[in-house]
């Protein structure tokens, strides 16, 4: 009822420490819980991505990884790549290197560099165009790169510019350095939107990192009319020490090895919901003890107890509704945060990202701490319509 | 038996028992009362000597452990939880020693409380409780709340919430147990003139002078009335 409710609401704007307090609580756990369900759908949505490189059906990749799972390698792939074309369903044969290395504009006066920038290099067979849709210019010829539309925007550089291209160990003395031509700009079907990978042709990219023979793993498209599990079976048979998987292969495994992020993201998130509800719970229960007297009072008048219990949990959902609301921004910024820290772990592409901001997660922990907040809330009150209306009267009696 | 009265309630052989964990406390030991249409009257005597509870039982807050209480005509034993507080909310005023009043909301709203309960309409509640409280003598003290009032005005605010709508019978407990002499007796003289006005009148007190000033008496000693 609107005269109660109105009261309510004045109580919390009464006890503004209080109510900033019980505020601030519920939203750094509405950000924790709703980072931690973006955290468990991140990792799984930019992998899906990284494997929707069109019409390849099948992977191949190092013993026990996943493709960019590690740095581990392929040796010998001309020779393994002969035997896999030899069978019958392989259409065609995507080998990639990836790895990290530094780019910079050549700088032809004396200022020198302009500053190098670290990013993803992929290594692919020219012919291969499956991972990058052309913007300007032409794909990556021997001595060329291709650059990543947003990174060419970064670095001020289009077709026809020179870069430097160098392996991770940087432009130092002891670094291995190339010096290639821009044929053009692309987006990258498996780039996010922090990571601006290269393209180089799968020859030039081994060259440069010693890594002769060499690939991360290769794309394998298989003919129309062919089984894509039966066309696995048949390279794993002549393959050796490699893994070879079906997309929906891939996916499970991935689905395994994140149900354990996904559990921790689970039970964190949990624990973050509960501390919302017992803070909630709390502050109601206290406030609920201060009004004691005016709850019986009111109850004597004829005030129904739905009613005021409803006006009481209207006070708790208040503070959820204020306190998931900044939660849920303060997610969004804490996930940028946390994105910047994880994303800089040795040995992960920077092609994965762990958070992906989805609004259906942000509404489900809106959602759940209201809810959670509301049964919280709604305890305490319903426990002091309970008791005995005269006992209540008798005790606040001088 | 009374003449060819009017009886708001009519209270026969109650008694009313609380439990103490195991110790039964007798409350109430038998108390018979009818209290008449336009009645004025003051239910006096010893602290516990079970006033409260009386004023409980006639106003429907709570029910006797045996005897019987018609309220209009109706057993009150007989009306669920909702249909008792239904009842109060509409044909019983309260008044408490300590007010109760809802410390956020101003004099009006307070007043608008058991209005809006009783599901009248905004504008018809807003223009009930500002004629209640200018009854009362508190026009000027709308948007007032209750922190920025006196004692007395406090509890004129409570007599106009409990007059609110409009009830068959108000019962006041120690209503002036908190207020200073010179406003006890300006209460005193808002109830004659309430009751003059036709409010039928239960008040539970200590006070003598209020007592005085009531039509009738009665006296509560060790749970039982006196005449
Ligand atoms: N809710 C209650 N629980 C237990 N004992 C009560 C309760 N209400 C009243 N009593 C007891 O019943 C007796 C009568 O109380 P009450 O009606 O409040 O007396 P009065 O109003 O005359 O002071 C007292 O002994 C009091 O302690
Ligand atoms: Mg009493």
């Amino acid at each position: 009822m609107a005269v109660l409710a109105r009261n309510s609401i004045r109580e919390l704007r009464h006890r503004p420490l209080r109510t900033a307090l019980t505020v601030a609580g519920v939203a750094i756990s509405t950000a924790m819980l709703a980072d931690m369900l973006m955290l468990g759908g991140g990792i799984q949505q930019s992998f899906g991505e990284l494997l929707e490189s069109r019409g390849y059906e099948l992977r191949v990749a190092p013993k026990g990884t996943l493709p960019f799972d590690t740095e581990a390698t392929i040796p010998g792939w001309t020779a393994l790549q002969e035997r896999i074309e030899g069978v019958g369903g392989v259409e065609r044969v995507a080998p990639v290197l990836a790895m990290s290395v530094s780019v910079e504009v050549e700088a032809d006066g004396p200022e020198g560099s302009r500053g190098a920038r670290r990013t993803l290099a992929v290594g692919l067979d020219p012919e291969n165009r499956g991972l990058y849709v052309l913007v300007r210019g032409d794909g990556p010829g021997a001595g060329e790169v291709l650059v990543d539309s947003r990174l060419g925007e970064a670095m001020g550089v289009g077709p026809d510019d020179r870069l430097r291209v160098a392996t991770a160990s940087g432009f130092d003395a002891w670094g291995r350095t190339a010096s290639v031509r821009v044929s053009g700009t692309g987006d990258f079907v498996f780039a996010t939107v922090r990571d601006m990978p290269v393209a180089l042709p799968l020859d030039d990219l081994q060259a440069l990192s010693g890594l002769d023979d060499q690939v991360s793993f290769a794309m394998i498209r298989v003919g129309d009319g062919y089984d894509a599990e039966a066309v696995r079976a048949g390279i794993a048979a002549v393959a050796g020490r490699v893994e070879v998987v079906t997309l929906a292969g891939i996916s499970d495994r991935l689905d395994e090895r994140l149900s354990y992020f996904r559990q921790v993201a689970v039970i964190l998130g949990s624990v973050s919901l509960f501390v919302a509800a017992l803070l909630i719970g709390t502050i109601t229960a206290v406030s609920v003890s201060e009004r004691l007297g005016i709850i019986a009072a009111v109850r004597a008048i004829g005030v129904g107890r739905r009613r005021i219990v409803a006006d009481l949990t209207l006070e708790s959902v208040v503070l959820c509704l204020v306190g998931g609301g900044i939660g849920i921004g303060l997610a969004v910024v804490v996930a940028g945060y946390l994105e910047s820290i994880l994303s800089g772990l040795p040995g992960l592409p920077a092609a994965v990202r762990f958070f992906v901001l989805r609004p259906g997660s942000l509404m489900t922990a809106y959602g759940l701490v209201i809810l959670s907040g509301a049964v919280a809330g709604l305890v305490p009150s319903l426990r002091a319509t309970r008791l005995e209306v005269t006992s209540l009267l008798h005790r606040e009696e001088p | 038996m009374r003449g060819a009265g009017n009886p708001i309630v009519v209270a026969r052989r109650v008694t009313r028992d609380y439990w103490k964990g195991r110790a039964r406390v007798r409350a109430l030991r038998g108390a018979d009362l009818t209290v008449e249409k336009g009645d004025f009257l003051a239910v006096t005597g010893p602290s516990g000597s079970g006033k409260s509870t009386l004023l409980h039982l006639l106003g429907g807050v709570d029910v006797a452990t045996s005897g019987g209480v018609h309220f209009l005509g109706r057993d009150l034993a007989r009306l669920t939880v909702e249909e008792r507080a239904a009842l109060r909310l509409r044909e019983v005023g309260l008044v408490f020693q300590r007010f109760h009043l809802l410390p956020m909301l101003t004099a009006i709203e307070n007043v608008e409380l058991p209005l809006a309960a009783a599901r009248v309409g905004r504008r018809e509640r807003r223009a009930r409780a500002a004629a209640v409280l200018e009854r009362v003598g508190l026009a000027d003290r709308l948007r007032h709340r209750p922190s920025e009032l006196s004692g007395g005005q406090c509890q004129r605010v409570a007599i106009a919430r409990a007059l609110a709508n409009d009830p068959a019978l108000v019962l006041a407990d120690e209503p002036t147990g908190e207020l200073d002499r010179a406003t006890s007796r300006r209460v005193l003289a808002l109830f004659q003139e309430l009751n003059a006005d036709g409010t039928t009148l239960v008040v539970a007190t200590h006070d003598l002078d209020l007592a005085a000033g009531a039509h009738r008496r009665i006296e509560v000693v060790d749970g039982t009335t006196r005449p």
